[in-house]
């Protein structure tokens, strides 16, 4: 059977002047699903988020988003849908507890507790403290919620885990899959590969306004069928050779070393999805 | 009750970024000069003091009060979120609104005026006037310089004819000009129904106008950079 999609976009195109800035791009996200979008700057992945949220509406072909087409969108049509922005969007001189309140009010639903959501990303002892005194990463956590606040079915998140230290970044994309698992589908934009690679279910890479590659991040990597196997030994000095993952078996050199106990490094080098992403459009990602 | 949290947000803001201690203090300056001045001259100077600056003060302020909020681009939620440009333009021109009014009846009740409704009626009319236009100028602006040099001939245009209106050097026709009836309205008298007909048509122009203006700016800003 197949998946119930939350967006289902057809054949979409969209313009600023008389040249296509957006043309015949068709892809579908399923509900539940972590979908992520790269591309280089001007690739009109912030034009295709504005479509997607109902705020340019003068696009040809077909943009649904949780049933309902954007162009004919209404107020109500955000009660499903939460923004995490990249930069701070709050009101600095409020309070955190203080912005919650506020945005969690502008929604009909009722909204998650912001203590239990500032203690998940750690913020708990901070709730009284005015915004202007947090820091990017205290401030990008909170943000972060603030997209949660009224439980949206639908999550867009752009660069969740920027500004954060290992251990934050970890606690948020534990939320994320967390998130994922209690049904949300989530759009996410992210320059780290190694989170897109972790996080998203499928990627599509938009360069010129149009999807060039869409697949899972295992499938878009093993697709480039590159992975090779790098070893080294000592034989008058450090020597190293490398051979495809997939010939390993046939490697006669590598199979005396390993027999013989010779090897000093092993290791298996897949390429990054910028790798990819530079092999498909020949661009890079920032 | 959206725009209720809208208007009591507006009005926290305000007093956060220390509008209304400014306005105390204004308000106590005003009115020392107005005792400081001869009986006769009261009512013209509170009129005059009232239409330039807490009936007005929407024009100004909402330079200041948009550009925090891009500046903390608090619009960018606003653009995703259930909230209805209609609501957001009411929640700033009612907040603002109180403000006026309650400096403008501070100085009208210390200038004597006779007819406080009429005048803060014509303070409300000037306020709501005045903070539409400031809200379609902020709208579209991204400095404070910009505001400034698209506010003069906002200024040019309804202080100036105004204030002439006030001191009766303009033709009777002029009486019917919008900002000429609230300057009727804040000195203590009655409009003609004409040209109260016309202000009210103008200030619902201006609505539907700033409106759309707000609408244009959730569109540059709203939506995530993906």
């Amino acid at each position: 059977m197949e998946e119930e999609s939350m967006i289902t976009v057809e054949n979409l195109s969209f313009s600023y002047t008389k040249t296509p800035f957006i043309s015949g791009m068709s892809f579908s996200v399923s509900k539940g699903e972590i979908f992520g979008f790269l591309g280089p700057s001007g690739a009109g992945k912030s034009t295709l988020q504005k479509i997607l949220m109902g705020m340019l509406r003068t696009y040809q072909g077909s943009c649904l988003v949780n049933g309902t087409e954007c162009k004919n969108r209404t107020k109500h049509f955000y009660e499903e849908i939460g923004v995490d922005f990249e930069f701070s969007t709050m009101y600095e001189k409020l309070t955190a507890k203080e912005n919650l309140r506020f945005f969690s009010s502008l929604y009909e639903k009722k909204p998650h507790s912001a203590d239990e959501l500032l203690k998940m990303v750690g913020l708990e002892r901070d709730a009284d403290k005015r915004v202007a005194d947090y820091s990017k990463g205290m401030k990008s956590r909170l943000n972060f919620i603030k997209a949660l606040l009224h439980d949206p079915l639908l999550l867009c998140l752009d660069e969740p885990t920027s500004g954060l230290d290992p251990t934050n970044s970890r606690v948020m994309k534990n939320v994320i899959l967390e998130e994922k698992a209690r049904g949300k589908t989530i759009l996410l934009t992210t320059h780290n590969m190694q989170d897109a690679a972790e996080l998203c279910d499928r990627e599509a890479f938009i360069v010129n306004g149009k999807i060039c590659a869409l697949d899972s991040p295992h499938h878009l990597i093993m697709s480039k069928g590159a992975a090779a196997v790098t070893y080294t030994w000592l034989e008058n000095g450090e020597q190293s050779a490398s051979c495809p993952l997939g010939q390993v078996s046939s490697d006669e050199r590598l199979k005396s070393l390993i027999a013989e106990n010779r090897l000093r490094s092993i290791h298996s080098s897949e390429p990054t999805l910028n790798d990819i992403f530079m092999d498909i459009t020949g661009r890079t990602l920032l | 009750m959206r725009l209720k949290r809208l208007f009591l947000l507006d009005m926290r803001f305000q007093a956060k970024y220390g509008f209304y201690f400014l306005y105390a203090i204004l308000t106590a300056i005003y009115t020392i000069v107005l005792f400081a001045l001869p009986e006769h001259w009261r009512g013209k100077a509170a009129a005059i003091l009232i239409f330039s600056d807490p009936a007005s003060m929407g024009l100004f302020f909402m330079g200041a009060i948009v550009l925090l909020e891009k500046s903390q681009h608090t619009p960018c939620v606003l653009a995703v979120s259930p909230v209805r440009a209609a609501e957001y333009v009411i929640a700033k021109v009612g907040s603002l609104s109180v403000v006026s009014l309650a400096v403008a009846a501070a100085l009208a009740l210390a200038a004597g005026v006779d007819d406080l409704p009429m005048v803060l009626s014509g303070t409300l009319l000037s306020s709501v006037i005045f903070t539409l236009f400031g809200i379609m100028i902020a709208a579209q602006i991204g400095s404070l310089n910009q505001f400034i040099l698209w506010t003069v001939p906002v200024e040019a245009a309804c202080f100036v004819p105004a204030v002439l209106h006030l001191f009766k050097v303009t033709p009777a026709w002029c009486g019917y000009y919008p900002v000429n009836v609230c300057m009727d309205m804040v000195s203590g008298h009655y409009p003609s129904a004409a040209g109260f007909f016309l202000a009210a048509a103008m200030t619902a122009l201006l609505f539907v106008r700033s409106r759309f203006c707000v609408l244009q700016m959730w569109e540059r800003m709203g939506g995530v950079k993906l």
